[in-house]
């Protein structure tokens, strides 16, 4: 049964300029006029979730995701598209479950229940239950405005956790809490998912998306960049931030054309852009020469954030670029039965002189590889254990 | 209005009693006190300093208590109401529920503490020999009723622009100020010359004024033809004023 269903979400946040900005603001939101300056916080997110599946978020700040969030709690209403939820949802948002900093502790559980529909009476039950899960001892008698972030997202958990919701969105929770709580509500999320639960999670710890939810969605700039298994998606997100912090560092020049007397790589093609771990892999290429003498090619293998893993050149391996006239020579190497772990890499190749001295320009292409090995590092190492095989 | 919306109205007007009145040191106290103090100097002022007359031969003390009170609680009514958005920040951001229940709570739990306060005064001045007849609470009730959903309208209206706008909590201040001088509560309508009694009549808060002392002081209890204009008027009011309110909700998220 599916539990939630989003189609084509959209929400776009107005700009306000600082002078009387607001007052014409207020002016056309009377009148039912979409603002004009807007901010695109959401656009065309659609995904459904079955009963029992999980859903983990993730992306870069101001990517959408508490936005996205928030419009499944219906505290906002999407500027397109329909939200449809079949269920109970209980939400944690940006610390807390929309608790009021003048209340008790105890009188925000009875808030909470209220905001569930549930009378004081209803949820006599859960509140011992509540008030043991969190934790706060005395304070659970203080206004919670005196608490530090931490007990409030202790108490917001024990709340949203008791009031057994159909969907409990939780967004950034783990983040503040301490050591021994994090690992009291991984175990209750556990349990949660093993009973037939639906958590849609919101993190930057890559490890415990992994860890809680079947699917992951990438949210970049307000679009979905990828949804699909978890695994995938997260090493996916892990790889672009990698390749982000090496651009970064070295401003990686792209592909540069023509620099006329130098060589340099005038092409270079893939075979395929992934590849399954295991399988060949050929690199095709061309380099550019000034002279009539064979030029050298470098070929590297790097990880997407840089780390080298491999590298060759053809006077190494003592091979010679075929000459294909008019300057160009051209190059075919395969990588046999690719022992590199499933992620990100960049097939790299660099022009360098007859004497293999000098290395010129440096052109790339990114590399997929995709398997469903658990191993850890960058490359497969063959292996062979001397003990007994468990059953 | 769905179950889960009254018992989360009921939750918010307990809070709004509990935590406004009770859980301050001076407490509910000070909601009957302050009246008291403001009614004491302007006692003080108009028959000591100004000996006013004009006042049908009734006692001054009761002519202004029985329309200075529901005053105070329109005034008081209309400036919590205001700022209910940004007292419920915390929630508007992070759940979904009717962000008018707010306001109704805050307006609600003002105007039920001061009528309390004012039914223990008027029983008080009744005790003291000061001619009140308690059988015009069988109309003054109503007439608070009518107020109540006047302001809960304004209210609502003025909660929703403050979210955008923050300048009308500091604005409303001076402009209550002025509405109360222009209000026959410390004067009678009488003391009006007659060029601009219409004027002064034609303040909703002036028919308040007149009605209470109609049936508190001199005891009628008949309705008037006004009155159902004045109900009229409440209910378009507070029409409008959710009107403006529903327009606005779905964006304070963003602006509270």
């Amino acid at each position: 049964m599916t539990l939630l269903a989003l189609a084509a979400v959209g929400k776009d946040y107005a700009r306000v300029k600082p002078r009387g900005g607001r007052v014409r603001l207020v002016w056309d939101l009377l009148h039912e006029r979409a603002a004009k300056d807007v901010f695109r916080a959401l656009d065309g997110v659609s995904f459904a979730i079955e009963r029992g599946e999980s859903l983990g978020v993730i992306g870069e700040n101001g990517a959408g995701k508490s936005t996205l969030l928030k419009i499944i709690a219906g505290v906002i209403k999407p500027t397109r598209g329909t939200v449809e939820s079949n269920g109970r949802v209980g939400a944690l948002l940006e610390l807390g479950s929309g608790f009021h900093p003048e209340y008790t502790g105890l009188a925000n559980i009875d808030l909470a229940a209220a905001l569930l529909g549930l009378a004081p009476s209803e949820i006599a039950a859960s509140r011992e239950r509540i008030i043991d899960f969190a934790g706060l001892g005395e304070h659970i008698r203080e206004p919670i405005k005196h608490y530090s972030s931490g007990m409030v997202v202790r108490l917001g958990f024990a709340v949203a956790t008791a009031l057994a919701p159909d969907i409990l969105i939780t967004d950034e929770v783990l983040a503040v809490g301490d050591e021994s709580f994090q690992k009291k509500c991984i175990a209750w999320m556990e349990r949660y998912l093993a009973e037939g639960g639906t958590l849609l999670f919101c993190s930057h710890s890559m490890f415990h998306v992994q860890k809680l939810c079947s699917h992951a969605m990438w949210l970049k700039d307000g679009c979905v960049e990828r949804y699909g298994i978890s695994a995938d998606v997260t090493r996916d997100y892990l790889a672009y931030h990698e390749e982000k912090e090496a651009r970064a560092k070295e401003g990686v020049p792209r592909a540069r054309a023509e620099s006329a007397g130098w060589y340099a790589v005038q092409r270079l093609a893939l075979d395929a852009d992934c590849v399954e771990q295991g399988a060949d892999l050929t690199i095709d290429g061309e380099v550019y020469a000034p002279d009539d003498r064979a030029p050298v090619v470098v070929i590297g293998v790097v990880r997407a954030d840089g780390t080298p893993v491999f590298g060759v050149t053809s006077d190494m391996d003592r091979v010679a670029l075929r000459d294909a006239g008019d300057h160009r020579w051209m190059f075919r190497m395969t990588l046999t039965r690719l022992p590199l772990q499933p992620g990100r890499y960049a097939i790299r190749a660099h022009a360098a002189d007859p004497e293999g001295v000098r290395v010129f320009d440096h052109v790339e292409r990114t590399l997929t590889v995709r398997g469903e090995t658990r191993e850890l590092g960058l490359v497969h190492l063959r292996h062979r254990w001397h003990d007994e095989v468990e059953r | 209005m769905t179950a889960r919306d009254r018992a989360l109205l009921a939750n918010f007007y307990r809070r709004e009693v509990a935590v406004r009145y009770l859980g301050s040191t001076t407490g509910l106290l000070w909601a009957l006190v302050h009246p008291l103090v403001l009614l004491g100097v302007y006692h003080f002022v108009f028959t000591t300093i100004f000996r006013a007359t004009g006042f049908a031969g009734e006692s001054f003390l009761a002519f202004v208590a029985v329309a200075l009170w529901p005053w105070l609680a329109a005034q008081e009514a209309l400036q919590r109401g205001t700022v209910a958005m940004g007292n419920y920040a915390g929630m508007i951001r992070k759940v979904a529920f009717p962000h008018e229940l707010a306001v109704y709570a805050s307006v609600g739990a003002t105007f039920t503490l001061q009528l309390a306060g004012y039914v223990v005064v008027l029983i008080v001045l009744a005790v003291a020999g000061q001619g009140i007849h308690l059988a015009g609470l069988v109309v003054a009730i109503p007439v608070w009723a009518v107020v109540c959903v006047a302001v809960t309208g304004v209210a609502l209206a003025l909660a929703a622009l403050q979210v955008f706008i923050r300048d009308i909590e500091h604005i409303l201040m001076p402009v209550l100020m002025i509405v109360m001088y222009l209000t026959p509560i410390l004067y009678p309508l009488t003391l009006v010359p007659a060029s601009v009694r219409p004027w002064v009549a034609a303040n909703p808060f002036a028919w308040m004024a007149g009605r209470l002392r109609d049936a508190l002081l001199d005891g009628h209890l008949a309705l008037h033809p006004g009155d159902a204009a004045a109900a009229v008027v409440a209910l378009i009011l507070f029409a409008a004023g959710r009107a403006v309110f529903r327009r606005l909700s779905p964006h304070f998220e963003d602006f509270v």
